[in-house]
């Protein structure tokens, strides 16, 4: 029985959360304890891979035997000597624990191009890449294609920066490539800003190498010999693991000069951002690599032309840039026919909220947001009713249920309100309210606003106010056209795309949930019973068995009652925490 | 010149140079396009968001302040939409504000004021809301109040752009203002009081400390005029009421790089009324100074001068106006007929230097070398030079400094070439030379032997491919430096003094005893104690602490009791630059006026009314000066041809030493000693 055995657990970002390295650390024991019987030691390999997408599921451990799968989830690190005994010494899968079938609907609809290496791969180790036709792409590039080539492929592929804002990738490589310049730089921005956004993050850290290949292509497309990639300094694993992969290179002569002997040189270097949202934006990123403060300038150029320093500059997303070999590798055809007419190939999402099945997600452009949701995602969790699902983070808006069939592309988003934006997609429920929603991403946005242009330094702030009216009862007649009216005018009048969008979540929850505002500020109600100010907490008689256990977990004293008698809640003392709703266990207690 | 492009703005047509912007270009048609944080001559920064206009054919609007005109653009600068949104960009900005107008000292000039009236907001739409930022009111020059900023971010542009870098931005978000390093006060900031971010900012934010119901602008009186403290001679723009002055701002015309003043020109006027300003002649008897009429100090002087004659000296400063050196000069020449007058011009340059000097415009050039000098705001040497030059930097203008010492400026250098300046030169040359520039076969071979370093071909390639380059040297470094522009472009000897230029062109030179002879510092001792000057007549605020030995009978002409002053044995007192007109040839060799201000304090009188005063007591009376007679004596020919590359001895005066020195009374006699004593605490 020579089996050829491998563990893989998953190390993404929410495995590294819930235990990861716990559970390796397990395993590397218990086989170094059944290790002393040789056979089997040698031929276990440990690998740490990047994000296996089901973060719900966490940690997800894959055992391979003789080629053979079998995912288990929820693994915790005192299970790992069962798994080492009855699996890999037995070769009894632990059946209880296996993932089910949910795991296999959320791949389903799946198709991975940009996260095909993630969780499959070492990210660490170069010759795994390499083992999956790592850099065949770029030496395709490199040897065989001329920059007007390479730029035509890119193009008819019909990829859309992944970013945000959508612009073709080809047209802005072929912009650039057309302006002479001894010095032009490539930028791969991984800023990643977004509250609750992991795309950028997985992919540098669970497949760091296709990042890189994806500049070394364009870097030849346009004639570039300098690069960097800007990630946010609390991305201490991506930054350590793409700093790996960049030395790895050097070493294989993947960078530097004369790359793979073709005369051709490119440079690249990691730049640490400081982890402000803005300096996602194309124009802060660049003062901030220049050594200023991060703050947008206007464009009078596009960066195509005056740039980096004010030379010619391509700056990209990270998916973007990931997605470029395999472009390269298997046409143009084969990628846009992925996606839609207008945009082709996939997206990355990164599925939270109210889900059953949060993660991250790859899927072809074009999907509808029902598939996404409910085939994917599994629908709600606890049979609660679908509300509303926030696209694009803090620049992107609500999309109800009505529209659920809608499908996913960049001009299909924006013409309901909201963005495609990096990837971000959180699902609401019937317990949330879309006012706190959107003060949630103001508030957000407010925060983040580098402060230079007036519209989003100071009219944010008055529409966050507003909206903070409105969630403790103090609105007025009046305030949701006072805040459309705002709204409107600092999307035309900022500066950035920062304070251009950050109307978008207020304007698309008023647009499909007036209602819900106009409760709020008319009958002092918040319908989801979210705000604080607007709800009152009080026992059902027919339901409460004076069990007692709300009056003892109550921290403001504010019920009273004797024991199996019925209690009360006093209104006055009350805090409105919540406490004795999580307590009852007979649902007594009644918010609204 | 930039090609003529033609468009439409609001219905007018309008012809603009190519690469201009749309609030200039709107300028011309006579149309305003409001903004907050344009700074003419600067690159746009987009951030008040007040000059959106709509651009046909575009779906959204524009900012005008970084859009430059095209040739066939319309424009509309008024349509409803843009009305609509400059009235929420002001709305938006006075919900932050304190709208505190009927107290507020730059109200009348406050341009948020302005915009509110034309959109007649009275009140912000918003909930006000206030933070509370305490004032920096730590120094007696500039008061720095956040609660009225608007982050419009001039005063940080303005500050970062002539190098100073003293204010940024900080915070994120409501949050986000206008701060020192740490936010400490400004004078632990490396501020050096130039007061150029009060002349930006556009509300009350930033202000003369000085300030607080003592007049609003329109109150005041403004002139235009010259600063003469130092070598740049600035303009500048003095505001008046009641016949004092209030305040003084930068007066070079907006968009200028030479739009700047240091705190001695912005904040020195106080030393007028000091108390050591002299208001009545004054005369020693039985060794005391005591208080005289100008009858018989005149008298007392003239007997003097009239029987000592070929015996006297006469030493002035070079920051007088023209119209007094053309009068000294015929005093001492045609009246007391001696030889001996002479300016501390000669202690750093040569006046051949001066005189041969170009005309030019720092503002035309694209190219700048600099040779031999160290400008500096800090150090207050030439310190409107150094800011110049740093603004058009930014603006894309290359320098290229030669300096054999360490030279701050060098830090905003494309090149900067160190080591021997005079081999430096040559070696530039010869690089040029071989690119193709015709010489003289003297040139040829003088820098024949010349090594050439990587950063000298580079040097030379900037200046070959330079439109109009300027070169900036030290006088002692002129000759040598005049070979390159005997190829191309200009050259200036920069004096240290204001009027050094115009002193030379009026002539007022010695064609008999040196100024150190007279003073007695000549290298050597004999040559000093046989200078033969018995009465020696100071004109200004000459460099000089000690009366020289051997002389018999001192005569100070200044405004103020200085030290040299208090040894006199007569003292006549002059009205200062603010309170006496003339002309001026700057160091760039433009004639520049200064009309009078205020009424000279006390008995004070200009330099020339006392000298022809004292013609008529001696009996040779003179005229005041015809203003052809000063405009012809500018007229030279500045044809300069091959001198041999050397560099002129003898000018090592310390120039900060020097500045200090002749300002002395306007310093010690100010709120500039305050800063005098930071800078000197600072320092230890
Ligand atoms: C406030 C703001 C934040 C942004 N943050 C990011 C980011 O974190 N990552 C990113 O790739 N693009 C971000 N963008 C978009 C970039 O400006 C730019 O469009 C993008 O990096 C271009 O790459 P792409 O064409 O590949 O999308 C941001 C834009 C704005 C306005
Ligand atoms: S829109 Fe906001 S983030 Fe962008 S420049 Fe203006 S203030 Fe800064
Ligand atoms: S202090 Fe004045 S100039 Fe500076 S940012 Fe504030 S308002 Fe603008
Ligand atoms: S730089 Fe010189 S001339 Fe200009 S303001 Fe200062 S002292 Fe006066
Ligand atoms: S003047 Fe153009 S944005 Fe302020």
């Amino acid at each position: 029985m020579r089996a050829d055995i491998k563990i893989k657990v998953c190390m993404g970002p929410s495995g590294i959360a819930t235990g990861g390295a716990d559970v390796i650390e397990a395993f590397k024991n218990e086989i170094n304890s059944i290790g002393k019987k040789a056979i089997i030691e040698e031929r276990c390999s440990l690998h740490q891979v990047g994000c296996l997408g089901f973060c719900a599921k966490d940690v997800l451990v894959e055992v391979v035997v003789d080629g053979k799968k079998t995912i288990y989830e929820y693994v915790k690190p005192g299970m790992v000597s069962r798994i080492v005994k009855e699996h890999i010494l037995e070769g009894n899968p632990v059946t209880e624990w296996i993932a089910g079938e949910e795991y296999y609907n959320f791949h389903k609809k799946q198709i991975k191009v940009v996260l095909s290496n993630c969780g499959e791969i070492d990210p660490e180790d170069i010759n795994a890449y390499l083992a999956v036709g790592g850099y065949e792409a770029a030496r395709m590039a490199l040897t065989l294609m001329s920059p007007e080539e390479i730029v035509e492929v890119v193009k008819s592929s019909n990829l859309r920066g992944r970013g945000g804002a959508g612009f073709p990738t080809g047209l802005k490589w072929d912009l650039s490539l057309k302006i002479k310049s001894d010095v032009k730089y490539v930028i791969c921005n991984g800023d990643e800003g977004d509250p609750g956004a992991f795309m950028d993050r997985s992919v540098m850290e669970g497949d760091p190498h296709s990042v890189i290949e994806g500049m070394i292509i364009c870097a030849k497309a346009i004639g570039s010999h300098q690069g960097y990639i800007y990630v946010r300094a609390e991305y201490p694993l991506a930054v350590k693991r793409l700093q790996i992969a960049i030395n790895q290179c050097y070493e294989a002569g993947l960078l530097g000069e004369n790359i793979l002997g073709t005369g051709f040189d490119f440079d690249l270097k990691i730049y640490q951002g400081a982890g402000a949202f803005v300096c996602g934006e194309a124009t802060a990123l660049m003062r901030s690599i220049e050594g200023k403060r991060g703050m947008p300038t206007p464009k009078l150029w596009r960066s195509a032309e005056k740039g980096l320093w004010e030379k010619p500059t391509v700056l990209n997303n990270v998916e973007t840039f990931a997605n470029i070999p395999r472009i390269i590798l298997k046409g143009a055809d084969w990628y846009s026919s992925l996606g839609t007419e207008r945009s082709g190939g996939t997206k990355v999402f990164a599925l939270t909220g109210k889900m059953k099945n949060a993660g991250l997600i790859e899927v072809p452009l074009g999907i509808t947001l029902r598939e996404i949701i409910y085939d994917i995602g599994g629908g709600i969790e606890n049979g609660r009713a679908f509300k509303a699902v926030q696209t694009g983070g803090p620049s992107g808006g609500c999309i109800p249920a009505e529209l659920l069939d809608i499908e996913v592309d960049y001009e299909s988003l924006a013409l309901v309100g909201s963005i495609m934006g990096s990837g971000g997609m959180v699902v609401l429920d019937e317990t949330d309210c879309m006012v706190d929603i959107a003060k949630f991403f103001l508030e957000f946005t407010q925060a983040e606003s580098c402060g230079k242009c007036i519209p989003c330094r100071v009219g944010t702030k008055r529409m966050l106010e507003i909206l903070n009216r409105i969630t403790v009862g103090n609105a007025k007649e009046g305030d949701i056209e006072l805040l459309e009216e705002l709204g409107q005018d600092i999307k035309v009048t900022s500066l950035c795309g920062l304070g251009l969008t950050a109307p978008n979540p207020v304007l698309s929850t008023i647009r499909y949930f007036r209602n819900e505002y106009e409760a709020h500020i008319k009958d002092k109600k918040c319908p989801a019973a979210v705000c604080k100010d607007l709800i009152t907490f009080s026992i059902l008689e027919e339901f409460c068995n004076g069990c007692g256990a709300c009056k003892r977990a109550c921290p403001a004293d504010a019920i009273i009652g004797k024991r199996k008698k019925i209690h009360k809640i006093d209104p006055e003392p009350c805090i409105k925490c919540g406490t004795c709703f999580d307590v009852c266990k007979f649902n007594a207690i009644m918010k609204m | 010149m930039a090609d003529i492009v033609g468009l439409t703005i609001d219905d007018k047509e309008v012809q603009a140079p190519e690469g201009m912007n749309l609030i200039d270009a709107a300028e011309l048609a006579g149309v305003h396009i409001p903004n907050l944080c344009y700074l003419k001559g600067m690159k746009g920064i987009g951030a008040c968001r007040l000059c959106l206009i709509e651009i046909e054919g575009l779906k959204a609007p524009m900012i005008a302040c970084n859009t430059k005109v095209k040739e066939g653009m319309v424009i509309n600068t008024k349509t409803e939409k843009v009305l609509e949104i400059r009235k929420f960009v002001i709305d938006l900005i006075l919900s932050m504000h304190p709208l505190d107008c009927m107290t507020c000292t730059k109200a009348g000039v406050c341009r948020l004021q302005q915009y509110a009236y034309d959109f007649g907001i009275k009140e912000s739409s918003f909930t006000r809301k206030r933070f509370g930022y305490p004032a920096d009111e730590a120094n007696p020059f500039i008061k720095r109040d956040p609660e009225y900023c608007i982050i419009c971010g001039k005063c940080v542009h303005i500050c970062k752009a002539q190098g100073t870098s003293v204010l940024d931005f900080m915070g994120r978000g409501v949050e986000a203002k206008v701060i020192t390093a740490n936010d400490r006060p400004l004078q632990e900031s490396g501020c050096t009081f130039c007061g150029s971010c009060v002349d930006v900012c556009p509300v009350n934010a930033l202000l003369e400390a000085d300030r607080w119901r003592k007049g609003r602008e329109w109150e005041y009186e403004k002139v235009n005029s010259v600063c003469l403290l130092c070598g740049n001679g600035c303009e500048i723009t003095v505001s008046t009421k009641e016949g004092s002055i209030q305040k003084i701002n930068a007066g070079a015309a907006e968009g200028s790089a030479e739009r700047y003043i240091c705190a001695y020109g912005r904040f020195g006027f106080d030393c007028i009324e000091a108390e050591t300003r002299l208001t009545h002649p004054m005369k020693r008897i039985n060794g005391e100074l005591k208080e005289t009429t100008w009858e018989d100090a005149l008298r007392t002087v003239a007997d003097k001068l009239k029987r000592s004659g070929k015996d006297v000296g006469f030493i002035s400063v070079a920051g007088i106006v023209n119209e007094d050196a053309l009068v000294l000069k015929k005093f001492v020449k045609d009246v007391v007929k001696t030889e001996n007058v002479n300016t501390t011009m000669s202690l750093y340059a040569d006046s051949d230097s001066l005189r041969k000097s170009h005309t030019a415009d720092i503002d035309d050039a694209d190219l700048v070398f600099l040779v031999g000098l160290s400008p500096s705001q800090r150090e207050r040497i030439l310190p409107a030079l150094d800011a110049a030059i740093r603004k058009k930097v930014n603006r894309g203008l290359k320098l290229v400094v030669i300096n054999s010492s360490e030279a701050k400026i060098a830090e905003a250098s494309t090149i900067s070439l160190k080591g021997d300046e005079v081999s430096n030169l040559k070696a530039i040359v010869r690089v040029l030379i071989d690119k193709g520039f015709k010489a003289d076969k003297e040139i040829e071979s003088s820098v024949k032997d010349a090594e050439v370093s990587e950063d000298i071909e580079k040097a030379a390639s900037l200046f070959a491919e330079a439109k109009e380059p300027l070169i900036f040297s030290s006088p002692s470094l002129f000759w040598a430096s005049a070979n390159i522009s005997l190829l191309k472009g200009k050259i200036i000897s920069v004096a240290l003094e204001s009027n050094a230029r115009g002193v030379a062109l009026m002539g007022l030179t010695t064609e008999g005893k040196t100024y150190k002879e007279m003073v007695g510092t000549a290298e050597s001792k004999e040559q000093s104690a046989q200078s033969g000057v018995k009465v020696l007549y100071a004109v200004g605020e000459v460099p000089l602490n000690k009366r020289p030995d051997g002389i018999d009978f001192l005569i100070v002409q200044n405004s103020h009791l200085t030290e040299l002053a208090q040894q006199a044995d007569v003292i006549l007192p002059s009205a200062t630059f603010l309170e006496s007109a003339g002309t001026i040839i700057d160091y760039m060799g433009r004639l520049k006026y200064l009309p009078q201000i205020i009424e000279p304090q006390g008995a004070s009188k200009s330099h020339r009314d006392i000298f022809i005063h004292l013609s008529k007591i001696i009996g040779s009376p003179l005229k005041r000066p015809a203003e052809a007679e000063v405009k012809k004596a500018t007229r030279v020919k500045t044809k300069l041809s091959f001198s041999p590359f050397v560099k002129k001895e003898g000018f090592d005066i310390s120039p900060s030493e020097l500045i200090d020195s002749i300002n002395a009374s306007v310093i010690n006699g100010s709120r500039l000693l305050w800063l005098k004593e930071i800078e000197r605490a600072m320092a230890v």
